[in-house]
């Protein structure tokens, strides 16, 4: 059907309208966004010399590693544990997954800033990673849960009635065919801090700050292409990442035949 | 007892059948809690002190009459609850802000429904899963990034502006209006909700459909009558999801509303960034999670199935 | 070859209680089924065997060996699953040479083995295939050479046939067999059919639940069920009930049917099962019932007949289709049957 066809295209059109305006603008020579477009790299140029930005994007990737080091590693061994093991109160845990996904990230990052300033923790690196990994967790459960339901348990049977230990039929069996849902919830979870801007905004410290709240502080000081040319990055950043974690996390069940 | 007819020695003897079992650990079983708990600790622990600790922590903080700084002793009151009724503009920020969600919800649930019946019925295969990818994709990139972008689109002389300048004159600009915040929230959640649809709408066989033709439904009849009703928990949970976070944005407003984008979102804030109101900030914090509570108890049952499909 | 006990068997999953007190063997180098319904214990008893689920009381020898509180690991069994579970992520060679890995069996010696498992299961030469490239028959094959090349003290079996279809189900049968026959494994097959329990058994246990309700021979078992569980589960039968007078059953409407086999007391009630197969028509035998032909099956080798008796007791009857004649839908007929073949069984 036609129509079906359009509609789909104007949709379209409306996601990706301003992405390819914010784009083209950090390729416009203008400083001040004006029409007709003039093609230039300036702002890019700039770029590398404007510190804030550079060290704020920095940061921004080694806290994405960190939280997608732990999260993944957190979020791995509870996944395990939820849906391997029956035990009393398993939906309860599971249930408690949700606030972090769920609750606004207003309300998540305020009542951070209020704990941490409350018990010393403070701002910062760590206090970045303590809430990005927090908000990463229940994402890795779920990807790294989607890749378990696959893995058929009898698997793990097999092996231990050949003479495996459980942890040894885990290794030999179970972790080689889980791996690519691990490296997809690691990408996933890099990519949630890397987007990451309400909870950044009030764990950063003046010392520490990420890029999206380089960025915000950036826009409300007064618009620069400057912005836009860090914001093409990172958007081109962001997307390669969920493409790549989007092949990983494909429904091509390791353990089912073609 | 070999048996010799077999091209494999037979089965060991009772007793030393395991003699040449060299496994590189001992064979005796961890209890089931105990490797339960070890693997579950470390995220839940860590839940605890980002999540949960700092929930109860905002709880006590809105009961105290100031921030505790420095010396000087606090107390408990519940002055911050009686915010709204003390300070009257509240109430309209409060209710400028469910006015917001409620049009951003119903046009993403609008337009959502329709791509995700787009996409249903008219594309299949290859080209579905390219398009699928392509909606989703934005929803995955920087929400901040993504509401900058629009102020390059709606500000004066902007890229609306010189589209409009092909056909007429002035400035049809809404930069820092209320429409302008509804946009930006909307192209923001837009693709969660198509995608709630779809999922909600691809289950439903064809056979259903033709049935119903069959029985002489015309089309708006089966859109009534058997699309929406099917796809309800799709449109429900894609609302919830979308209403949820809607009600509880501040950066949006800010950069799309300017001086008009006063939301509760953004009162909170000030709170914690200009007036160093924490106890308030707390308690306008919980009031709005007792609200999104309530709303996800109201939804839960439609939002498990949602979860299970 | 091993001996497997199985003394006082408990267990319950909460409150669901799933085997009650069980106590049998497996002779050594014995074909065992355990045939029952879905819930009716079977796979529990054998993942009990196996180590995977411990029982709540009771214990399992394998030998001479107590192993209630050994390991599934270091039960040294073999077994096959429903789903083949075939390591996806290694060929067929290592998928077999996996358990002689955990013996400290490597290289030249494993390879070796890995050939000759191949060879028993006629699958030599596909040592380098995924098993993502072979069919379910070969997967099943691959599954039982894996089970096999580790030399296990018993073979135990969990439905191993039932996602094949019919043909290569019955080549996998034979294959079965002579394989057990060849390494002369005791060995324990859970199932839920019928056919299968007969064509491969020496023994067949019956469980329904939670209790081995009988145990012996197939054709034992076939021909003298002692309970009507027994009776129905294992190929079909009828049913006539009535009570215990002159050495026979009288049924409710006066007919005294004769049983070759020991009755209950005179006055107690009893239930005799008939094979349909057992049945003919026949105006002379000692037993005779009259009944009206409600529905005819025509099954080409095989005539099935739904039958109705005056007071409503429906029968069935199985002909061999010898000559082609088939009995009229709705005719009279009268059956008679020998004593010999009313089997009291118990309700």
């Amino acid at each position: 059907m036609r129509l079906g066809h359009i509609f789909l295209g104007a949709v379209l059109v409306f996601l990706y309208t301003p992405i390819l305006v914010l784009m083209a603008m950090g390729f416009n020579a203008s400083p001040l966004y004006q029409l007709p477009f003039q093609f230039s790299t300036r702002w890019y140029g700039d770029l590398m010399g404007n510190e804030g930005l550079l060290t704020a994007g920095f940061n921004s990737i080694v806290l994405g590693v960190i939280t997608a080091l732990v999260a993944t590693t957190l979020g791995t061994l509870a996944a395990l544990a939820l849906n391997r093991h029956s035990f009393r109160g398993r939906s309860l845990l599971q249930l408690l997954l949700l606030p972090p996904i769920a609750i606004p990230w207003l309300i998540t990052g305020t009542a951070m800033l209020i704990f941490f300033f409350w018990t010393g923790i403070g701002r910062g690196m760590h206090a970045l990673v303590i809430g990005h990994v927090a908000l990463a967790v229940p994402y890795v459960v779920l990807v790294v849960g989607t890749g378990l339901k696959t893995i058929r348990t009898d698997l793990e049977e097999a092996a231990m009635s050949l003479g495996s230990t459980p942890v040894h039929a885990f290794f030999a069996v179970t972790l080689p065919l889980l791996f690519p849902s691990i490296l997809g919830a690691a990408l996933f979870a890099f990519a949630v801090s890397l987007d990451q801007f309400v909870v950044s905004y009030f764990l950063s410290s003046p010392g520490y700050v990420t890029l999206p709240v380089q960025i915000y502080s950036a826009i409300r000081k007064g618009f620069t292409p400057e912005i836009n040319a860090i914001s093409t990055l990172l958007l081109l950043g962001s997307m390669s990442v969920i493409l790549i974690f989007a092949r990983f996390a494909r429904p091509q069940s390791p353990g089912a035949s073609k | 007892m070999p048996n010799e007819a077999s091209p494999l020695p037979g089965p060991q003897s009772p007793g030393t059948g395991l003699h040449d079992l060299r496994g590189p650990h001992s064979p005796r079983k961890i209890p089931g809690w105990a490797a339960t708990t070890a693997l579950l600790l470390p995220a839940y622990a860590w839940l605890t002190l980002a999540v949960f600790l700092p929930l109860a922590t905002m709880f006590v903080f809105s009961f105290l009459n100031k921030t505790p700084m420095g010396q000087a002793p606090v107390e408990f009151t519940l002055r911050h609850y009686r915010a709204f009724i003390d300070q009257g503009y509240l109430v309209r920020i409060a209710w400028n802000t469910l006015v917001m969600g409620f049009w951003t919800t119903l046009i993403c649930a609008v337009l959502g429904f329709f791509a995700a019946l787009a996409l249903v019925r008219c594309t299949a295969g290859r080209q579905r899963e390219t398009l699928l990818v392509l909606i989703l994709l934005p929803f995955w990139t920087n929400g901040l990034v993504r509401v900058f972008s629009w102020t390059m689109v709606l500000r004066e002389n902007g890229f609306l502006d010189s589209l409009w300048h092909l056909v007429g004159d002035g400035s049809i600009s809404f930069l820092y209006s209320r429409p302008a915040i509804v946009l930006g929230l909307v192209h923001g959640y837009l693709p969660y909700m198509i995608l709630t649809c779809y999922i909600a709408l691809i289950t439903i066989d064809d056979a259903v459909i033709e049935a119903a033709q069959s029985l002489g439904a015309r089309w708006g009849t089966v859109l009534t009558r058997i699309l929406i009703p099917l796809a309800a928990p799709g449109l429900i949970s894609g609302a919830v999801l979308t209403f949820v976070p809607v009600i509880g944005s501040f950066m949006e407003p800010r950069i799309l509303g300017g001086k008009v984008g006063m939301t509760l979102g953004t009162v909170i804030e000030d709170q914690f960034t200009q007036a160093f109101n924490w106890p308030l900030g707390a308690s306008l914090s919980f009031t709005l999670l007792a609200v999104v509570l309530a709303i996800f108890a109201t939804f839960s049952g439609v939002l498990k199935r949602g979860a299970a499909a | 070859m091993t001996e497997v006990h199985i003394r006082s068997i408990a267990k319950s999953f909460g409150p669901v209680p799933v085997l009650h007190d069980i106590t049998t063997q497996f002779a050594p180098g014995s074909f065992t089924s355990l045939l029952g319904p879905s819930g009716s214990g079977k796979t529990t008893l054998l993942r009990i065997v196996a180590g995977f689920v411990t029982p709540d009381r009771g214990a399992v020898t394998i030998g001479t060996r107590d192993v209630t509180a050994v390991p599934v690991w270091g039960r040294n069994i073999g077994m096959m699953f429903q789903s083949y579970a075939l390591f996806p992520h290694m060929s067929v060679a290592r998928n077999i040479a996996f358990g002689l890995e955990r013996r400290g069996i490597r290289g030249a010696e494993a390879r070796a083995l890995v050939d000759q498992a191949l060879e028993m299961v006629r699958l030599t030469g596909f040592g380098a295939r995924s098993p993502k490239e072979l069919s379910g028959g070969q997967q099943q094959r691959v599954a039982l050479a894996r089970a096999l090349v580790i030399k296990p003290s018993v073979l135990l079996l969990d439905e191993p046939l039932s996602a094949l279809d019919r043909r290569l189900r019955q080549d996998m049968q034979v294959e079965l067999l002579r394989i057990q026959r060849e390494t002369g494994l005791t060995t324990i097959f859970v199932t839920h059919d019928q056919e299968e329990a007969l064509t491969l058994s020496d023994r067949i246990a019956i469980l329904d639940r939670g209790r081995i309700v009988q145990s012996g021979k197939p054709a034992e078992i076939y021909e003298r069920p002692q309970t009507r569980f027994a009776a129905e589960f294992l190929g079909d039968s009828n049913f006539l009930t009535g009570t215990v007078e002159q050495g026979g059953v009288r049924l409710a409407d006066g007919t005294l049917v004769q049983s070759a086999h020991p009755l209950p007391a005179p006055g107690a009630k009893a239930t005799l099962a008939i094979r349909p197969e057992k049945l003919q028509v026949s105006t002379t035998a000692p037993n005779r019932l009259t009944a009206r032909i409600v529905t005819v099956i025509y099954a080409g080798p095989v005539l099935s007949y739904l039958l109705e008796t005056l007071d409503g007791t429906r029968l069935k009857l199985f002909q061999a289709n010898r000559d082609g004649t088939i009995l009229a839908q709705g005719a009279t007929i009268t059956l008679g049957w020998s004593p010999e073949h009313a089997i009291p069984v118990a309700e």
